[in-house]
């Protein structure tokens, strides 16, 4: 067994074959994973929020904001050895509305943040080659960075490969 | 107060005050509604790390019933139950004459509706001794319920209310009926901008 790293809300980590990036108990937040398919490096960050602005810079997280969050990825993942920009491609999970609307309460942070994520890939060109967001489901994840492939396990579903 | 960090241990200990008091009255009305006695831990008022507290819990993976409400009212917040897997089970056989559910996850309508009806009672009891405490009215909107993993719950509940600040001002308090071992965490977030007015009305700017 690889070494598990856990990336927790409004963290980021990057780590290399043979480790393993995993995210327990996802709700509205979502994972952002880039991976180099040849230097088998990958990263994961947990986006918990879709907009920064308006907030003021000098207090924010930018690991928390999907318009922050995937350039801070992208810096943090270019430095290591092997990984070239032309290489990454992206994946994302989670973006749920875990408790359904009620006539006067309505949460749609999941969605939003779904939606973010995506426009901020296409704005850095990172190819998004598989997603499993939106629903009313909780999910976790382990990123297995030899394969690259993503496993997702939600209750009561068998868990699959992304 | 915008920054809950600068909170003063006096303030904290008037918030675990209405936390007591709050889970008192929550704690009667589900000893009347289930005919038991039960017993309440001593709550907590914390200022956590989002990140920590699925660790309450047992970790954000962990299976738990989760019933979401929204408080209305001058003083505006969210409520949040989360009920152990063992304990949404123990409630549905004692409340639901020859109920048999073994797996939380294949609820039918009428446990679920059992379900949100257990929230709304402890919520609504919760808030009428808040309401009482702090001679303004707090309402809760109806429930909204689901069973996950807990950190998928608690993520989507704070997300927002962390735009700034990476902790967050939780009112926290168990019931623990002893015969039984059921055990019911009660969690009270108080918008941020309703935290000023809430420590105006009981005394403690």
């Amino acid at each position: 067994m690889s070494v598990v790293i856990p990336v927790g809300m409004g963290e980021l980590k990057v780590a290399r074959s043979p480790e393993t990036l995993a995210v327990y108990g996802i709700g509205s937040c979502v994972i952002v994973s880039l991976y180099d398919t040849k230097s088998k490096v990958g990263g994961i960050a947990h986006v918990m929020l879709p907009d920064s602005s308006g907030i003021d810079k000098e207090r924010i997280n930018p690991n928390k904001f999907a318009d922050t969050a995937i350039p801070a990825l992208y810096d943090a993942i270019k430095n290591e050895d092997g990984v070239f920009k032309a290489n990454l491609h992206a994946k994302i999970v989670g973006g749920s509305e875990m408790f359904p609307p009620t006539e006067d309460y309505e949460n749609n942070i999941g969605r939003d943040n779904a939606i973010a994520v995506k426009k901020a890939l296409k704005k850095m060109g990172f190819p998004l080659v598989a997603e499993d967001v939106g629903g009313k489901r909780g999910r976790s994840i382990e990123f297995d960075l030899d394969s690259g492939l993503i496993r997702l396990s939600i209750l009561g579903e068998e868990p699959r490969d992304l | 107060m915008d920054d809950i960090t600068s909170l003063t241990k006096i303030q904290l200990d008037a918030l675990r005050e209405v936390g007591n008091i709050g889970s008192g009255n929550a704690a009667s009305a589900l000893a009347q509604f289930l005919n038991r006695k039960i017993d309440m831990a001593v709550p907590s008022a914390a200022i956590l790390e989002f990140k920590d507290i699925p660790d309450i819990l047992g970790g954000p993976g962990t299976r738990v019933m989760g019933i979401f409400l929204k408080v209305l009212g001058e003083i505006s917040g969210r409520f949040l139950l989360l009920i152990p897997e063992d304990t949404s089970i123990k409630l549905l056989k004692t409340l639901i004459p020859g109920c048999e559910i073994e797996d939380p996850l294949k609820m039918s309508e009428l446990e679920s509706s059992c379900m949100r009806e257990v929230g709304n009672i402890l919520a609504g009891a919760f808030l009428n001794a808040l309401s009482a405490l702090a001679q303004t009215p707090m309402l809760n909107s109806l429930p909204s319920m689901t069973f996950d993993m807990a950190g998928a719950m608690i993520d989507s509940v704070v997300a927002d209310m962390t735009a700034v600040s990476d902790k967050v001002l939780m009112i926290e308090t168990s019931f623990i009926e002893s015969e039984e071992d059921l055990r019911i965490h009660i969690f009270l977030l108080p918008e941020p901008k309703s935290l000023s007015i809430l420590l105006q009305k009981i005394g403690v700017v």
